[in-house]
């Protein structure tokens, strides 16, 4: 099976999708999930989405249609990286890959 | 990408061709170096002892009260600093709104940690001083108060005339940031009773890298810079004569368009308000009803990513800002917009369109549309 990817997209700031991205490849790692996370900034390209089979998006970037894979809005795990809801619906997709 | 329109014009203004038909003169003929005592060093400080007057003349001031620094940040601390190392810190006292630019805000919060003490006045919702809270704050010891004439995110105009005659009644001096009223308002440091006043050229349509303080003659501040005797002692170093002549050119181009300016601006954003909120209901201007400069709109997208709207702008080349363009790199909460108490969400969605010269209604028009086909695309989910 090849790497699932993950893309944390951002807007200018980089330092901020650094933080989420990093928070989230440890959520991943303490939760025995195989990813590639990996980050983008829509400031320097929002016209193309990037290939990945889960965008995790700051800002509202891309939508499912144009992206072909789910797309999640993380912004509460800016204020909260735990952030219950967000984090379920981040699992449920990533479950639902390997369960296929 | 389409053609380009420029809506950031509080974070700075191109060059007018006549300001730099005058650097060009300073760069290419009068080069000198003014404290030379030769014909390279007459005619240069020739230049600059115009340029001082043209400024002096912008403000209501004498030349010999202007001090040139590197740009409005350098005048800000310099203003605070300058006034209040010449007091031990458990004898002074300073005052000013929790909406000023950072080059105040940080330099008195510099202060602060060496033991000045420091009185924040809160605003308004509409992002207004209110004078009797200055005059409330003050004390014995109160040696300076420090508020802003225009704001720079909300462009709410502060009550300046009024603060400086508090001030002075109070023996206290009085310093204002003026660096974005000096385009469009007449200021007149004697009449309003303000005892320094900074200014920037790049926000007039001058260069950047050059502004000026100016000290009410017979105040007694400090130099921040050593080294030389320029400036009045107060700013040691080689003047940056294509600078100053270009601050001086600046001031002169603004002061003889100041009304027209302000009508036509004020007409734009006229516009500019009404198509906006002509596309949805979601968009909340923020700052005065009528205290407000013509060339500032702050304006919430209730719902919609602010960041997302300037980056889909910014593709169809259309240049606006977050908040404050200082802000933009990291993107924190706007302190203006907190200290108007605009909750979370609005500060989230909330951009800064400023207007200039060169603005056209067609551009107003163009955003306008950019806008309603943009926001669709920008809701936060």
């Amino acid at each position: 099976m090849t790497s699932y990817k993950v893309c944390v997209v951002g807007g200018h700031c980089s330092n901020r999708v650094m933080i989420v991205a990093e928070q989230l490849t440890e959520f991943f790692e303490k939760n025995g999930i195989v990813c590639q996370v990996f980050t983008h900034l829509a400031a320097s390209e929002y016209g193309f989405p990037p290939r990945s089979n889960l965008i995790l998006q700051l800002l509202p970037a891309f939508n499912e249609e144009e992206a072909g894979v789910p797309v999640i809005n993380i912004k509460p795990l800016i204020g909260d990286p735990a952030h219950p809801a967000t984090i379920e619906k981040i699992l449920r997709h990533v479950q639902d890959y390997y369960a296929m | 990408m389409s053609s380009q329109i420029y809506l950031d014009y509080c974070a700075t203004t191109p060059v007018h061709a006549n300001v730099r038909d005058k650097i060009a003169i300073a760069l290419d003929v009068d080069f000198g170096n003014p404290s030379s005592m030769h014909w390279a060093g007459k005619a240069a400080r020739e230049l600059m002892d115009q340029a001082r007057v043209d400024v002096a003349d912008g403000i209501g001031a004498i030349p010999d009260e202007i001090i040139f620094t590197s740009g409005a940040t350098e005048a800000d601390n310099l203003a605070l600093f300058g006034t209040m190392q010449q007091f031990s810190p458990e004898n002074a006292h300073i005052i000013t709104s929790s909406i000023e630019h950072h080059a105040v805000l940080h330099a008195v919060a510099e202060l602060e940690q060496k033991g000045y003490a420091v009185t924040y006045l809160p605003v308004d919702k509409s992002g207004l001083v209110n004078p009797d809270d200055v005059r409330h704050a003050i004390r014995p010891e109160t040696k300076l108060i420090s508020i802003m004439a225009v704001n720079n995110e909300v462009g709410s105009i502060q009550p300046i005339s009024e603060i400086g005659t508090i001030a002075r009644e109070n023996n206290t001096w009085f310093h204002t940031d003026a660096v974005q009223a000096a385009g469009l308002f007449e200021l007149n440091v004697k009449k309003q009773h303000i005892d320094l006043l900074s200014i920037s050229a790049h926000k007039i349509y001058g260069p950047k890298g050059i502004g000026a303080l100016y000290v009410k003659s017979g105040l007694d501040i400090r130099p921040m810079i050593i080294g030389g005797a320029q400036e009045h002692m107060l700013r040691a170093g080689t003047e940056n004569i294509p600078g100053i002549v270009g601050l001086g050119a600046a001031m002169n181009l603004v002061r003889q368009h100041r009304e027209e300016e302000s009508r036509r601006l004020s007409e734009l954003r006229k516009c500019l308000i009404d198509g906006l909120q002509s596309i949805d209901t979601c968009v909340v201007i923020n700052g005065p009803d009528e205290k407000v400069s013509p060339h500032i709109l702050s304006v919430s997208f209730v719902g919609f990513d602010s960041e997302m709207l300037l980056i889909r702008l910014n593709g169809e080349g259309i240049a606006v800002s977050l908040g404050s363009a200082c802000n933009s790199q990291s993107i924190e909460p706007s302190h203006v917009l907190t200290a108007m108490n605009l909750s979370q969400d609005q500060i989230d969605s909330t951009l800064r369109i400023s207007l200039g010269m060169p603005t056209t209604k067609n551009e107003i028009e163009l955003f306008i549309k950019k806008v309603k086909e943009i926001l669709p695309r920008s809701i936060i989910q």
